[in-house]
Order: structure tokens, then C-alpha cells, then sequence
């Protein structure tokens, strides 16, 4: 690598950093196509988009669980096929995955202890040290000793989704990715789901990726966010300014689908046309310019680049601020 | 078609104490715990509540498509002057699809996927007019595709459910609840399968729908934003019980329940910012335990000692007259 890693604005290298990435399933699918992104360490990065739009894949290819095809990945400086091919292991722990179904996640043959326990083995660990930190987390989680006898059917859902962090936290992760954290769960139980995963991220310097459909969760606990659509990310921008004033039209848009309990705070809703087009076969020149409500001749033509726009602000559309949800 | 018969002030449906039990192998859930509810004639009800209040199990009352392991089905559903409790199997089957239709979460599965989406609205129209004739049935058919913004219909009529997106096949869902015109209208989570910008596009629909639509509908949701958006009235259910119900606007702006308050503030808004995020400590009153107490008492930051020894009545709340009802014992007090 000759070109000097990019600063963040805190002057920090970054952590994770992505740079150009695609992923081409069969010669035709590009599930991902030029995709950027950086991560600093105790970062919130929050992630996104329609079915189809690559946060999936994106997160695979972050947790080393399918390569880029083209483009790099690096983490602390190295690159990601070198620390998958040398030390593995230590690779898989440094990043972690909080999935999204927990119930689903642990095995309903193996008792809570036998499930958190493996990973310490497989590791090959210090056992007394381990369970040790084990003992310690479940306590700061707020979950029994008796849990670890226990089986999935055993425990309530709420239990569920902390074995599932208890799992993570174990390996004594740097990055946790967290793909739809707070799906199918009532927003009476989400905050504290959500507070307990920003308490940890203060005790333990940690850094997220937050994969959500739920615009609200993003404003709320991110503090950048990209946006993807039909592999691409078009637009990433600190949270506040991205709800604030979104650039591309298609975060626009998207922003917009959430309606607002209280009337003040509801905007015009901008209903696009037509549905996600298909990967396999996306729209020339700029890949939203099908359903963009402001597209002009030169959208359908012209590949927009990754462009900057202000400080950690950067888009992919020739005329960003040209959808403005307010009027 | 019926309304002219009725006054507009009366409502086309009373809901009163109606109990729904099921056996489970851990004894009686009490599904349904005495629900009253009016729901108004050619009025949006929005009915919300967290997974196990009984939204959806409301919604198969209304329907009387029921699993084989309920116990108990009991109180009055009284629509247009027929309780529909006391019909017999054949009489109610006669009113599915006819009077009452209904919009599944899922459309995928609530199609058929061997046959086309014309044979779907055809069969639908036989019901409802029996005798019409074939190229009459797919003419109407055609004209529902167009009103649910489905292009070239034409085209679209002759394909099947798995030959359309997830969106697409809403539609048609709608367009086959639309060719019933029916008096009632059940709308289960219709857009919660649909991505975000699909999602805007059929409630776009429904907004629009509402215009041509002389019926009733019942939208169930988990989405406070979307039905305040969409609904005229609110019915707020927790634990198998209506807690509080109104006009949307005033229950969202002044919510008189506590747990419809403890609701709203978990809900994340707009120029929410730092500090912790709320939530509702304890959990969701197990089904199998008797009715004996407030259901939300266990969570309740008012619950006294009343609340946990009394069934709180649905009680008349806000200037006499009006729709509002909460049922909580100190709703005054702690307003």
C-alpha cells in the first residue's frame, strides 16, 4: 500500500476500512459494486436500505465470510485476506456478529452454557481466565448464574438477545457488527436493548456497524450512517445531517417513508415509482435514475462517482439537494 | 349499501365483552380478555399493540376463522344488527367475502400460487354477484387492476403470484378486497412485508382508496406513526384488553391510559437526542393467568394496590358524549 490510510476527522486512522469494493456472484451478480466505507474505533456506523441494496453482503464480506472480488479491506492498516489467511482465529474474534433472530441463533440441543462455552474452546483460550470474564459478563448483563444450565426454550426472549451479545462479548471483540439488532421486537423492550449495546460500547471502546430498517434506531443511536442502494453506496453522511438535509434523492426518499406520530414533525411523503430493479441487470448511468423523481438526460447516461461534499459527507448523484422532502 | 338503512351516528359494528380462551397444555390463555369497541361507519380504526395483545385475534373474531383448540367464544359482535356469534357455520361463510373481507400481512402466501391473478379476482366476483358473466367479471377485474395502480392489468391478469413482486401482489390483494366492496374491511399489518419505499407506495394507495371506499376499515398495525397518519380512530390493546380508545389525533395528544403514554415514549421521534432510551421494565402478563387485576399493572409506574385486585372498566373519558373510553381506575387522577 502506497498511499497513505485516510484520516478521520478526529485524526485517527481508521479501524475498518474499505475502500472500492465489489462482489460479483457468478460472473453477473454484483451484490456489491465500488463500495467505500470507513469505521474509527468507538464509531457507531449505522447501515440502510431496501432488500437487495447489499447491506447483507456487505456485512459478509466485513466478518470474512465472502471475499471482495475486487477492491481492499483492512483492518488496523492490514489487509483482510493476509489476517484470514495467517491468524485466522484472532481475525474472527476481533469482530464479532450479533445476529438477528436470537432465539434462532442458539442451538435448542445445547444448554447456555455448552453454547457460550465452545467458543472459548475452539479459541483455545485460557479456560479459568475465560470463564472468569464469562461469569462477569453475564453478571453485567443482568442474567443469572443458573442460565448457563438452561436451554433456549428454558429462557425468555429478553434472556435470548443477551446470551446472543453475551456470545459476542466473550471473544473480547474490537468490532461488532449488528445486523438488524432490534427486528421483531416490540418498541417497548428496544431501548433497552439498544441502551444496553450503547453502555457496552462505552465500557468497552467497541465499534458498530448497526444494520437496521428502522429509520428511528438510526437517528437515534448513529453517528454516521450510509446509505446503500442496488449494491452501491450513495450516500454517507453523518447521522444529524444526513436526517437534517438529505443529498441524494434517494435518501430522500427514503427518509420520508417514515411517517411521524406527531404531526409537527411529518413531512411530505415521497412515494417513488416502480420497484428495486434487479442486480443482475441494473439501470445504466446512475442506477436510481428509474425511479428518481429528479432525474435529468444525463442521469441515464453518466455513472455518477463517489463524490465529497463537506467533511465525512460524500455522494453519488450528479445533483445532490435537488429532492427536497420539505417542499 | 346498508348504511342507508342505518344512521351514520350509529356504528356498523359493537364490539361488547367479548372473550376469546383457547386450551394450551399450560391451561386456558385468555386470548381475549372483554373487549368493547364501536368500530364507525366508513371510519379507519387503527388497532395497535405489541405481539400477544390480541390485535390479530380480534381481527379472526370478527371473521370467525378461528383455530380448533379455542374453548370459549362468548360476548357480542353485533354488525348492522346481526350478532355474528350466534350465526351458524354456513350463515357466517355467507358473509366472508361478501360483508367482510380482509388484507393478510403476507400476500404471497394468500394467494394461490396455481392460479392466475384473473382467476383470483374472477372467483372473487362470482361470489359477490353470482351470474355475472365471464368477460363482464374480467372487465371489472381489469378496472380494479388499473385503480390499485397495477400497469398493463391486461398483462398482469394472466400471471401468476410468483411471476409479481412483493408489492405487486398487494395490490392485488387490495384489488380483490376492493371487488367485494364490503362493508368491513380487515387490514392485518398489510405493508409490514413490503420494503420501505414499496411500503410508502401502498399506503399512498390506501390514502387514496379511502376516497372511493364507502366502507369501514379495521387497520391493524404495530406502526403508531403509520396508523396516526392513515386512521380516524384509535384502539390501543394490551394483554387481550382495549385500554384506551378515540379520535387518533386527540388519544396521540393527550394519552390517557398509562400504558398508551409508556407507549409513546418509547416511540423514537424526531429531535430525540442523547440520554437513555425508554422502554417498559417488566414483561407481557402471561395469557394463562386469570383476569383478575389490570393487565398492565405488573408494568404500570401508577399501579395501587385497587389496580391490582379490580378489572378496570372501559370508562368514558373526555367531554361527555365524545368516543373516548380508558380503561384505567385513576386516569384522572394522574392525568
Amino acid at each position: 500500500m502506497s498511499t497513505p490510510a485516510p484520516v478521520d476527522s478526529r485524526g485517527a486512522a481508521p479501524l475498518v476500512r474499505m475502500k472500492g469494493v465489489s462482489v460479483v456472484f457468478g460472473g453477473t451478480v454484483r451484490a456489491l459494486d465500488d463500495v467505500s466505507l470507513s469505521m474509527s474505533q468507538g464509531e457507531i456506523v449505522g447501515l440502510v436500505g431496501e432488500s437487495g441494496s447489499g447491506k447483507t453482503t456487505l456485512c459478509r464480506v466485513l466478518v470474512g465470510l465472502t471475499a471482495a472480488t475486487s477492491g481492499s479491506v483492512e483492518l488496523d492498516g492490514r489487509p483482510l485476506s493476509d489476517l484470514l489467511d495467517k491468524e485466522p482465529l484472532a481475525f474472527r474474534r476481533r469482530v464479532q456478529m450479533l445476529l438477528q433472530d436470537a432465539v434462532a441463533s442458539l442451538s435448542p440441543r445445547m444448554t447456555l452454557g455448552k453454547t457460550l462455552r465452545e467458543p472459548i474452546a475452539i479459541h483455545g483460550l485460557p479456560r479459568q481466565e475465560t470463564t472468569l470474564r464469562l461469569q462477569a459478563i453475564l453478571q453485567r448483563l443482568g442474567l443469572p448464574a443458573d442460565v448457563l444450565a438452561k436451554f433456549p426454550h428454558q429462557i425468555s426472549g429478553g434472556q435470548a438477545r443477551r446470551a446472543g451479545v453475551a456470545r459476542a462479548l466473550v471473544m473480547q471483540p474490537q468490532i461488532i457488527i449488528a445486523d438488524e439488532p432490534t427486528a421483531g421486537l416490540d418498541v417497548s423492550v428496544q431501548g433497552e436493548l439498544l441502551n444496553l449495546l450503547l453502555d457496552l460500547q462505552q465500557e468497552f471502546n467497541l465499534t458498530y456497524l448497526l444494520v437496521s430498517h428502522n429509520l428511528n434506531v438510526i437517528r437515534r443511536v448513529t453517528g454516521r450512517t450510509a446509505v446503500m442502494y442496488l449494491g452501491q453506496i450513495v450516500e454517507e453522511a453523518p447521522t444529524r445531517e444526513l436526517f437534517g438535509k438529505p443529498a441524494h434523492p434517494y435518501s430522500a426518499a427514503l427518509l420520508s417513508t417514515n411517517p411521524a406520530i406527531d404531526p409537527q414533525h411529518r413531512s411530505r411523503r415521497i412515494v417513488l415509482k416502480g420497484e428495486i430493479p434487479s442486480v443482475v441487470n441494473p439501470p445504466s448511468g446512475c442506477r436510481f435514475h428509474t425511479r428518481c423523481p429528479v432525474a435529468q438526460p444525463r442521469c441515464a447516461n453518466d455513472v455518477p462517482l463517489w463524490t465529497d461534499l463537506s467533511p465525512g459527507r460524500r455522494v453519488r448523484c450528479h445533483f445532490p439537494f435537488s429532492l427536497d422532502p420539505q417542499r | 349499501m346498508t348504511a342507508a338503512r342505518s344512521d351514520a351516528a350509529t356504528p356498523l359494528v359493537k364490539i361488547r365483552n367479548l372473550k376469546l380462551e383457547a386450551s394450551t397444555q399450560r391451561g386456558t390463555a385468555h386470548i381475549l380478555r372483554g373487549i368493547d369497541l364501536d368500530i364507525g361507519r366508513g371510519r379507519i380504526l387503527g388497532v395497535v399493540g405489541e405481539s400477544g395483545s390480541g390485535k390479530s385475534s380480534l381481527a379472526s373474531c370478527l371473521l370467525r376463522l378461528l383455530p380448533g383448540n379455542i374453548t370459549r367464544l362468548d360476548g357480542l359482535i353485533d354488525f348492522d344488527g346481526t350478532n355474528l356469534l350466534t350465526l351458524d357455520a354456513a350463515a357466517m361463510a355467507g358473509w366472508r367475502g361478501r360483508r367482510i373481507a380482509m388484507i393478510f400481512q403476507d400476500p404471497m402466501t394468500a394467494l394461490n400460487p396455481l392460479f392466475t391473478v384473473a382467476t383470483h379476482l374472477v372467483d372473487v366476483l362470482r361470489r359477490r354477484h353470482p351470474g355475472i358473466s365471464k368477460p363482464d367479471a374480467l372487465t371489472r377485474a381489469r378496472a380494479a387492476m388499473d385503480s390499485v395502480g397495477i400497469a398493463d392489468a391486461a398483462l398482469r391478469l394472466k400471471a401468476y403470484p410468483h411471476e409479481l413482486s412483493g408489492g405487486m401482489r398487494q395490490r392485488v390483494m387490495i384489488a380483490m378486497a376492493l371487488l367485494v366492496e364490503p362493508d368491513l374491511l380487515l387490514a392485518d399489518e398489510p405493508t409490514t412485508a413490503l420494503d420501505a419505499t414499496v411500503e410508502a407506495q401502498i399506503v399512498d394507495l390506501l390514502e387514496g382508496l379511502r376516497r372511493k371506499f364507502s366502507g369501514s376499515i379495521v387497520f391493524i398495525s404495530h406502526h403508531l406513526g403509520l396508523v396516526a397518519q392513515l386512521c380516524d380512530d384509535l384502539c390501543v390493546m394490551y394483554g387481550g384488553t382495549v385500554v384506551e380508545t378515540g379520535p387518533v389525533d386527540e388519544v396521540l395528544a393527550n394519552p390517557l391510559h398509562p400504558y398508551t403514554r409508556a407507549l409513546l415514549a418509547c416511540e423514537i421521534e424526531a429531535g430525540d437526542e442523547g440520554g437513555r432510551l425508554v422502554s417498559i421494565p417488566g414483561e407481557v402478563q402471561d395469557p394463562v393467568a386469570p383476569h383478575v387485576a389490570c393487565v398492565f399493572a405488573p408494568r404500570c409506574a401508577y399501579a395501587v394496590e385497587a389496580c391490582r385486585s379490580t378489572v378496570p372498566a372501559l370508562r368514558e373519558a373526555g367531554p361527555a358524549g365524545g368516543a373516548r373510553r380508558v380503561a384505567c381506575i385513576r386516569f384522572e387522577e394522574i392525568a
